[in-house]
């Protein structure tokens, strides 16, 4: 990608400007992705990103400038801006350059785009079909298949210099199903750190039923009704709710600035005993993982909280000046053009002392969420949402009719506390994640839990 | 490399392969940015970036490849995949390398430059200390930013259409972080331009929206008459346009499919999409396609008079395009997407409004729509934060509530209209903006 002595040179006319510190990200992805919609492949996309991210440090401010530009001029022009906007006096420094070689855990068996459309479309069919066969209301489907083959370089003047490629496969179904003038909708979108072999693992066809299910199931739903309740909430994307509620308050990003209702409680009972929580970035083939962070820290197990206790926070890089702690594996972004920033990887709320059976019994009077979308969180406030995209209704310790077009709300530092049962069927699920230093990939997870009270935004 | 060069080099490689129907396609964006914090400015990045696409029609199917990599070899691998990419589609759509509009709106002649960098980290720095001065309990966690944009985008088609448009903006943001006791409130405020005269309300604005939140109760779930505040109920236009898009209608998505002619919203409701808005920084003369783009009324007086098309759309239902085939991005495919996109303005002052809703909401924050609203049914449910009103005065704060219904009743619900609209940040060619938005009896969960 970038030689080692070039990289030298770089990080050399990048600390000319009196920087403490300089760190050049050189990035070369490959995005292929095959579309289909009523039945029919309608895009077919190539795109090639190539370009260099150079940051500097001086304690902690930072300068950053990047470039598609990756020839030697691009380069060293890039760094001198860097330089300038830094405008220090000039130190001597001295960069030597040693490679380090990891071992890649997440292997790809398939790189997808090394395989043709025609195959890749052929997957995709078989899942939107199987979607489309479902049930005769069904009345329109469409679906991606996506691949990226994300190479990453990180050089930086402690004399890092390593290299690391990432592969990554995702399909996603969506369903609508069709009657009397009312559409309904049902999604479902698997995905993971590996390639093509992903197929292996999950049915495409099983996709496309889940994405029509869920549609079916709306189509015969009424409004959710409005108000606090009693909430449970399923495994996989239910997750959710950790991620949105927790975990972006959990970041250095925010922590470190103060702008973050969980900074200063290292230390403090802040959820129910019965919550554990962990960003790990080291499960192999998991969506979320990587094997260095986009820093060049390798990634690592994170316990965020345990057993209620607030045991850490994810440390990038800046985070780490700013707070005077260790960096945790956890310095992330999109691509060459932002800076990376503390984010999540595959964070989860492990399982529980709690029987599945027994968290619907005890709701008398309540909702239970199967599947959830997204959501947002304000870090400052702790404000969160997220949208409920398969509820029912649950009476008497019983699940009863399903529901629609519910959100719930709440405060961060309430909820965690109000998670009283922890189930045992922990899965995870696939989402992107949008933050300050763009669109990553992470996974969010659970087992069935259950939250005393939470304000269900219906009707 | 130029895109004279790329272009070049990427007819050549067409030619090579035999092609006659393509086009070149290129967007490459500059921008700089420096952020605060306390009293310093703690960040600063420039950066360089964009790329080009090239797509052409084999066998009546287009093939798109783009990238970032500038060389001769790249110009000849984007058009070998977009041909290889054309043989995988089958959908039957008619797709089409324009020839061109008749004509185009011309753009009065302007120099538009990025902002010089002292500048910038100068307007960040000034609005920090403001910000920090416009009250003692503005504290950590306080930012205050500057950007400046600027894009310049290329089009060449094989039918020898050749059109360019340069675009750019500078705005500047205020986020101030307030604290009274163990209560912390934020707030955004942001304006165009870099000049810190033009700016000289943002930080006190800014200040004051976080003070105002201070305090904040709930409310009982329930029916309200609400203000919707025009920069919230933008957000509605925004997560709802796709229901605009012929293609979603054409596919069954959109719930407007065959509704142009009908009533679909109030009477008092205009929706107009502007692609060369005056006073809008990002004005388009043409679309992704190479359309001419033109200022249409979508919904007049709560009919709906059109939806956007681009080429194959309208082509599939006998229409002209409405020259919304818009490129999100160099890479992106051809979308059906607005540019200026607001309800017009009504009469009412804020007061006016106020005092027709008596008792009800006053709605100044609504987050989550991109999970919280789904424009294939039309349902949301959106977390919020607002006041009181009371006998038609804004009265205390309140917040964790949802407003949820769905967006094809909210639009026959609307009742009156604010007599200023509120524009979002520009910096894309879609832009959405909305009047303060009366509606009554809106679905609250509260407490």
């Amino acid at each position: 990608m970038i030689s080692k002595a070039l990289a030298e040179s770089v990080l050399l006319c990048a600390m000319s400007g009196g920087a403490d510190f300089a760190e050049l990200y050189g990035e070369i992805t490959k995005n292929n992705s095959v579309s289909m919609v009523d039945g029919k492949v309608d895009r077919v996309g190539d795109n090639l990103v190539s370009g260099v991210g150079i940051r500097a440090f001086l304690g902690t401010r930072t300068v950053f400038a990047s470039t598609s530009d990756t020839s030697r001029e691009g380069l060293l022009k890039c760094a001198a801006a860097v330089a300038a906007a830094m405008g220090e006096i000039k130190k001597d420094v001295n960069v030597v350059l040693r490679e380090r070689f990891l071992p890649n855990i997440h292997p790809a068996l398939i790189v997808p785009s090394s395989v043709d459309a025609k195959t890749r479309a052929d997957i995709l069919r078989t899942a939107c079909f199987a979607a489309k066969e479902y049930d005769n209301a069904i009345s329109q489907v469409s679906g991606t298949l996506a691949g990226v083959d994300h190479s990453i370089l990180v050089a930086n003047t402690e004399g890092l210099y390593v290299t690391d490629r990432h592969i990554r496969t995702r399909i996603a179904v969506s369903s609508v199903a069709s009657a009397a003038g009312v559409n309904q909708s049902g999604s479902d979108s698997p995905g993971a750190g590996m390639g093509l072999e992903l197929f292996d693992k999950i049915d495409p066809r099983e996709v496309g039923r889940e994405a029509s299910r869920q549609a079916m199931v709306n189509l015969r739903a009424d409004y959710c009704p409005a108000g606090k309740m009693t909430v449970a909430i399923e495994n996989g994307f239910g997750g959710v709710i950790f991620h949105e509620a927790c975990g972006h308050s959990l970041e250095a990003t925010s922590v470190a600035i103060g702008a973050s209702q969980m900074a200063g409680k290292l230390g403090q009972m802040i959820a129910n005993p019965k919550v554990t929580a962990i960003d790990d970035g080291t499960i192999p083939g998991a969506w979320g993982s990587v094997n260095i962070d986009d820093e060049g820290t390798p990634t690592q197990r994170n316990v965020l909280i345990e057993n209620g206790v607030l045991k850490n926070y994810m440390i990038d890089r800046l985070g780490s000046r700013r707070m005077g702690m260790p960096m945790t594996g956890s310095g992330r972004r999109q691509g060459y053009t932002y800076e990376a920033t503390s984010r999540m990887t595959n964070t989860f709320i492990a399982n529980g002392p709690d029987k599945n059976e027994d968290i619907i019994a005890s709701i008398e009077n309540g909702l239970y969420c199967r599947k959830m979308g997204g959501g947002s969180v304000n870090p400052l406030t702790g404000a969160f949402n997220f949208a409920v995209t398969e509820g029912y209704l649950v009476k008497n310790g019983k699940i009863c009719e399903p529901v629609r077009g519910a959100s719930l709300i709440g405060t961060g530092s309430d909820i965690i506390r109000d998670i009283d049962m922890v189930g045992q069927n922990l899965a995870r699920a696939q989402g992107m994640c949008g933050s300050a230093s763009g669109s990553v990939p992470t996974d969010v997870g659970q087992p069935l839990i259950r939250v005393s009270t939470i304000t269900v935004g219906g009707r | 490399m130029r895109f004279e060069e790329m272009k070049q080099a990427l007819i050549k490689a067409a030619e090579a392969e035999g092609l006659e129907q393509y086009e070149i396609y290129s967007c490459m964006e500059e921008n700089i940015s420096a952020e605060t914090l306390k009293d310093e400015i703690s960040s600063f990045a420039s950066s360089t970036s964009g790329g080009i696409c090239f797509r052409c029609i084999v066998n009546g199917k287009m093939g798109y490849a783009s990238g970032e990599l500038m060389t001769e070899d790249a110009m000849e691998e984007l058009v070998k995949n977009a041909v290889s990419n054309a043989a995988c589609i089958d959908s039957d759509d008619e797709v089409f390398i324009f020839a061109g509009s008749p004509a185009y709106t011309k753009l009065p002649e302007r120099e538009i430059k990025l902002t010089d960098a002292a500048t910038i980290r100068d307007t960040a720095l000034a609005l920090q200390r403001q910000t920090y001065a416009a009250s003692d309990k503005v504290s950590d966690g306080t930012q205050s930013a500057a950007v400046s944009v600027t894009e310049e985008i290329h089009l060449y088609n094989s039918n020898g259409l050749e059109l360019s448009n340069r675009v750019g903006v500078s705005v500047a943001y205020a986020m101030p972080v307030v604290r009274d006791g163990d209560e912390a409130q934020e707030h955004f405020e942001f304006g165009v331009g870099s000049d810190m005269e033009t700016l000289k309300d943002l930080p006190a604005k800014a200040v004051q929206g976080a003070l105002d939140k201070m305090g904040a109760g709930l409310v009982d779930s329930g029916k309200y008459d609400v203000i919707f505040d025009g920069r919230q109920f933008r957000q509605f236009l925004s997560a709802f346009s796709p229901v605009f898009s012929a293609k979603n209608a054409q596919l069954g998505l959109s719930l407007l499919a065959g509704k142009e002619g009908e009533a679909v919203a109030a009477p008092c409701v205009t929706l107009v999409d502007d692609p060369m808005r005056e006073g809008s920084p990002m004005q388009t003369p043409f679309d992704g396609e190479g359309v001419a783009t033109k200022r249409r009324n979508i919904i007049e007086n709560g009919e709906l008079k059109t939806l956007l098309y681009d080429l194959t759309t309208a082509k599939k239902a006998g229409v002209e395009s409405t020259g919304n085939g818009q490129k999100g991005s160099y890479s992106a495919p051809v979308a059906i997407a607005p540019y200026n996109f607001a309800i017009a303005a009504g009469e009412d002052t804020s007061e006016d409004l106020l005092s027709q809703v008596g008792n009800g909401l006053y709605i100044t924050e609504c987050k989550g729509f991109h999970a919280g609203a789904n424009a294939v049914t039309g349902d949301f449910s959106i977390e919020s934060a607002g006041f009181v009103i009371r006998d038609g005065k804004r009265a205390e704060p309140v917040k964790s509530f949802t407003v949820a219904g769905n967006f094809f009743e909210l639009l026959k619900q609307i009742d009156r209209l604010g007599n200023e609209i509120k524009w979002a940040v520009p910096g894309s060619f879609t832009v959405f903006g909305s009047p303060d938005v009366l509606v009554r009896g809106v679905s609250v969960a509260g407490k």
